[in-house]
């Protein structure tokens, strides 16, 4: 049978498995009889990638199917520091699997999000976990907090997704939240007035926001970098969704 | 003018009417039922349809024979001689009575029973007509309902025009009547408690704990949902309507036989005109229900109903010319049809997402679910308003109306009822294609379609929605009128065994009778409600089991058992309807022989009002909290999964027992109470104890 890295970002994790993609989405998202559950999100890494921070090999050799010839589902390769020890070229397609298991695959981009006008959201995902709002467009948010060398606030490797604003984008005081299902939006609309009118760029709204994203909130897709690359996975438009992968539309949008 | 000649009018109207709805049962069935794998879906959903109903007409059909021998026991006995001649005993009478209670019971069995059959293949052919076209789905949808609602009219018209034309009674056309409402209540609540135990069950684990979407097929409740769909809102409501209908046809019937003899015969026959003109008139305007592909479904079903007023009145105005009926019949009818109508579309404003209530409740959602029960609830209370209203300007206008053109008044506000109901054949139409359609989108979803159907689907299900808001207010308000008449038959009934009734308040017996009237439907809403509950919690249970025990099922390896949960859903409803059933049958008679007639007059009183007040409260409190949820979903105040949405889930989970179970069954409850008065009456003037 094939075996597969994977890079789990809910939690952060370097797992090998005997599953596809789809199936260990399922898997992780709906559990087994250890009944663990939720939404995950994860990249398949280039099985021919290694570091030595990581014994994949050995990891390797231990994935082998049970007795009675069912794969084996997961072998934990490290749980710590993950991201940051595995090249950015390494990571393969990203999935996005709904609660109830269904599995959305994004490819990588060679092309970024335009810079568009207005106010940005920030889902940090990996290694930390806040909502930020910004200024800054999704590479320049990137830079300030992987790049820049003067920044008392940095980390080796980021993986986070630009979330949809709305009318709150350009006017946060008095525009519509509509179909965002964000919790306390008063205190985001305050965030977002104090990087519109003050001189701080970015602005943390909930420092321990929960990573699990509602998918139909995300505005471009995710983001996956360190200092030397940053990748890009877009998030296809709704209206694709709808048409081409509708089980999986109709799950992320409960 | 001989007027029996109506009664073969009647009858062969009736038949019309069920040729028809044979012809159109026969043309859904030549439809295109789909791939096989919507066939396999189809197929549980009618397996689980049909367990459920044979077990239920397997019990009712035990309580018919057993209150049937009761009744012929009862009736084989004349207790109005008690005083002069002692008892005289009348086997006759008492089987005629029997016969005509089961024969009522029958009626209303194979109506629901018809609607269910047709329901249960129209689903996966309508779902598959969507793959094609929205305007075909709807066509076939449409007159799948028309099945059950021509059924329905046509077996009423015919079993009281029968029964009267060979008894020239029209107590035994009561218990016709009687055996039709008990198996109506039976049907109504069970298919109620059924449908709503499989419905929060499946959604408090599915999308609540699980976040599995709507009629996902992993979900082990997702059958007994679907089944639940067809039992109560097709069976349950074709019973339903067909005792209101037959009901209020039967009271005015008591009150003209109560007239001078030389006009009795032909008071007694005129709400059979009333029916069977309102027969021909559905007929004629189910041919005026069409969309056309990107049309508005609901406004099709709305024009419907329109016209086929138009055509009724239009009907009874040529009668009213030739003298076959008198202007005031003419004008009570009207009044009736005008004002359910109006009802009906007012109701239409407290659900409907395009208005305040429903938009106010989304809105206040975004501060949690207390706040989103305590306005939805508000507005339902708010929405007796005009329902009631529409009462009362019935009432007074039919009473005067009648008495300014010599007839009793009381009378024109029976005619009111029967000519709010007698456009059923329509009302019930436009009623059971919601249920059809919410299959057929259940069938497209399981069995893979793809979105464009689903999306159909979605649109049709939209109109069914409305038609089932205005179906509730016209079904509710005509039972208020219907129910009015019943009393007065009732007290026509006392009155013809040498009781005067006195139903002042300054008497005791009276004051405890309208007490404990009014505390019936409340307590009947609890216990229905209460049963929905208990028996939703043991299918929450059973699904937690089956997702701990076979994990396959949500990894979609495994399949899930769904016949248990139809088990345990047919179990839990058949198990918790014999207090109810006693509330509604035995209560009455307890009352009655215990503390006499005028008690019981105060009885039925104070069960009419609280019953009409519950009843519109929870139809459309429900109702509403329902279509505030699907606003929010639409994208409104976050959205799904926002903190409103949260609320509005509460507030619908909340809203579903009191518009699908409690709500709609009290209507029922306060017609079979009125009837087993009426029809008991005679008994109850001679022996009670106070």
């Amino acid at each position: 049978m094939e075996t597969h890295f994977y890079l789990s970002l809910l939690p952060e994790a370097l797992i090998v498995s005997m599953l596809s993609p789809e199936e260990f989405g399922t898997y992780y998202a709906v559990g087994s009889s250890k009944k663990s559950r939720g939404q995950a999100m994860f990249f398949e890494v280039d099985p021919n990638y290694r570091n030595p921070y990581f014994h994949m090999d050995e990891a390797l050799k231990r994935c082998v199917p049970h007795e009675d010839g069912r794969p084996k589902a997961s072998i934990y390769v490290s749980v710590y520091r993950v991201l940051e020890h595995i090249d950015p070229d390494a990571l393969l397609d990203l999935y996005l699997t709904t609660q109830d298991g269904r599995t959305l695959g994004l490819k990588a981009s060679d092309e970024f999000p335009e810079n568009g006008s207005g106010l940005h959201l920030y889902q940090e995902v990996v290694p930390v976990t806040p909502l930020v709002v910004s200024r800054l467009d999704a590479v320049s948010f990137f830079d300030l907090i992987v790049k820049n060398p003067t920044s008392l606030i940095s980390v080796p490797a980021i993986t986070f997704a630009e979330l949809q604003l709305g009318e709150l984008s350009s006017d946060p005081e008095m525009g519509m939240l509509n179909n965002l299902p964000y919790s306390n939006p008063d205190h985001l609309r305050q965030c977002l007035s104090d990087v519109k009118t003050k001189y701080v760029s970015t602005k943390m709204v909930d420092r321990t926001h929960s990573p699990v994203i509602p998918y139909r909130t995300i505005k471009n897709g995710f983001f996956v970098g360190n200092r030397d690359k940053l990748r890009y996975y877009p998030m296809p438009h709704a209206d694709v969704l709808r048409i081409e992968n509708y089980r999986w539309f109709r799950s992320a949008n409960m | 003018m001989d007027y029996q000649i109506w009664l073969i009018v009647g009858i062969a109207g009736g038949a019309i009417s069920i040729a028809v709805a044979v012809y159109l049962y026969f043309w859904v069935l030549r439809q295109d039922p789909g791939s096989e794998k919507a066939q396999q879906v189809a197929g549980w959903i009618r397996s689980g349809a049909n367990t459920y109903l044979k077990r239920l007409y397997t019990a009712l059909a035990s309580l018919a024979l057993v209150l049937g021998i009761i009744i012929a026991l009862i009736f084989s006995f004349n207790f109005e001689t008690i005083g002069t001649t002692g008892v005289q005993i009348q086997p006759g009478m008492g089987v005629v009575m029997a016969a005509c209670f089961i024969i009522g019971a029958l009626s209303s069995a194979v109506a629901g029973y018809m609607g269910m059959r047709v329901a249960v293949e129209a689903n996966v052919r309508t779902a598959t007509a969507a793959q094609k076209s929205l305007q075909q789905a709807f066509r076939l949808s449409f007159y799948a309902g028309a099945v059950l609602g021509l059924a329905m009219v046509g077996l009423a018209v015919i079993g009281m025009s029968l029964i009267f034309m060979l008894t020239k009674d029209s107590h035994a056309v009561l218990g016709f009547s009687f055996g039709a409402s008990t198996l109506a209540l039976l049907a109504k609540a069970g298919g109620g408690i059924y449908t709503k135990t499989a419905d929060i069950a499946a959604d408090l684990v599915g999308k609540v704990e699980l976040g599995i979407p709507e009629d996902d097929p992993r979900n082990p409740a997702v059958v007994a949902d679907n089944v639940g769909d067809n039992v109560g809102d097709v069976a349950g409501m074709g019973a339903d309507i067909f005792d209101s209908y037959v009901a209020s046809a039967v009271a005015v019937m008591i009150l003209g036989a109560s007239f001078a003899s030389a006009m009795q015969y032909k008071y007694t026959v005129i709400p059979l005109i009333l029916c069977t003109i309102g027969t021909f008139a559905s007929l004629l305007g189910i041919e005026f229900v069409k969309v056309k592909e990107g049309g508005k479904p609901g406004a099709a079903l709305n024009r419907g109903t329109i016209i086929t007023c138009i055509i009724y009145v239009a009907a009874l105005l040529i009668l009213s010319f030739t003298k076959i009926i008198d202007a005031g019949i003419f004008w009570s009818a009207t009044i009736g049809i005008v004002t359910g109508v109006i009802i009906g579309f007012t109701t239409d404003f407290f659900t409907n997402d395009q208005y305040k209530p429903v938009q106010e409740t989304a809105r206040v959602s975004t501060s949690g679910s207390a706040i989103t029960i305590i306005t939805g609830y508000s507005y339902g209370l708010i929405s007796i308003v005009p329902s009631i209203l529409g009462v009362v300007v019935a009432t007074l206008l039919s009473y005067n109306v009648a008495v300014s053109n010599g007839l009793p008044g009381i009378y024109g506000i029976g005619v009111a009822a029967v000519g709010m109901l007698s456009i059923s054949g329509m009302i019930v139409s436009a009623d059971a294609y919601g249920p059809i359609v919410d299959n057929a989108r259940g069938i497209a979803e399981m069995a893979g379609m793809g979105q464009d159907v689903i999306e159909r689907a979605d649109v049709l299900d939209s109109a069914g929605n409305t038609a089932k808001a205005i179906t509730k207010g016209f079904s509710i308000s005509a039972a208020a009128l219907t129910v009015l008449a019943l009393f007065a038959a009732y007290s026509e009934v006392v009155k013809a065994n040498g009781i005067d009734l006195n139903i002042s308040l300054r008497e005791p017996m009276v004051i405890a009778g309208v007490f404990l009237g009014a505390m019936t439907p409340p307590l009947f809403s609890a216990l229905l409600m209460l049963s929905v509950t208990h028996n939703a919690f043991d299918m929450i249970e059973e699904i937690r089991r089956q997702f701990h025990e076979k994990p396959g099922i949500l990894a979609g390896t495994e399949d899930p058992d769904y016949d248990r949960c139809v088990g345990l859903a047919a179990h839990g409803a058949l198990s918790s309807l014999l207090l109810p059933a006693f509330l509604a049958v035995g209560l009455p008679l307890v009352i009655g022989f215990l503390l006499g007639p005028n008690a019981l007059g105060g009885f039925l009183g104070g069960a009419i009002f609280t019953g009409v007040i519950f009843a519109l409260l929870m139809a459309n409190a429900g109702g509403l909290w329902d279509n505030a949820k699907k606003f929010v979903e639409t994208g409104k105040f976050g959205g799904p999964g926002s903190e409103a949405h949260k609320a509005a889930v509460v507030g619908d989970t909340v809203g579903d027992p009191f518009k699908d179970t409690a709500g709609p069954s009290l209507n029922t409850l306060i017609t079979v109470m009125s009837l087993v008065a009426s029809l008991f009456a005679p008994i109850i003037a001679v022996f009670h104890l106070f």
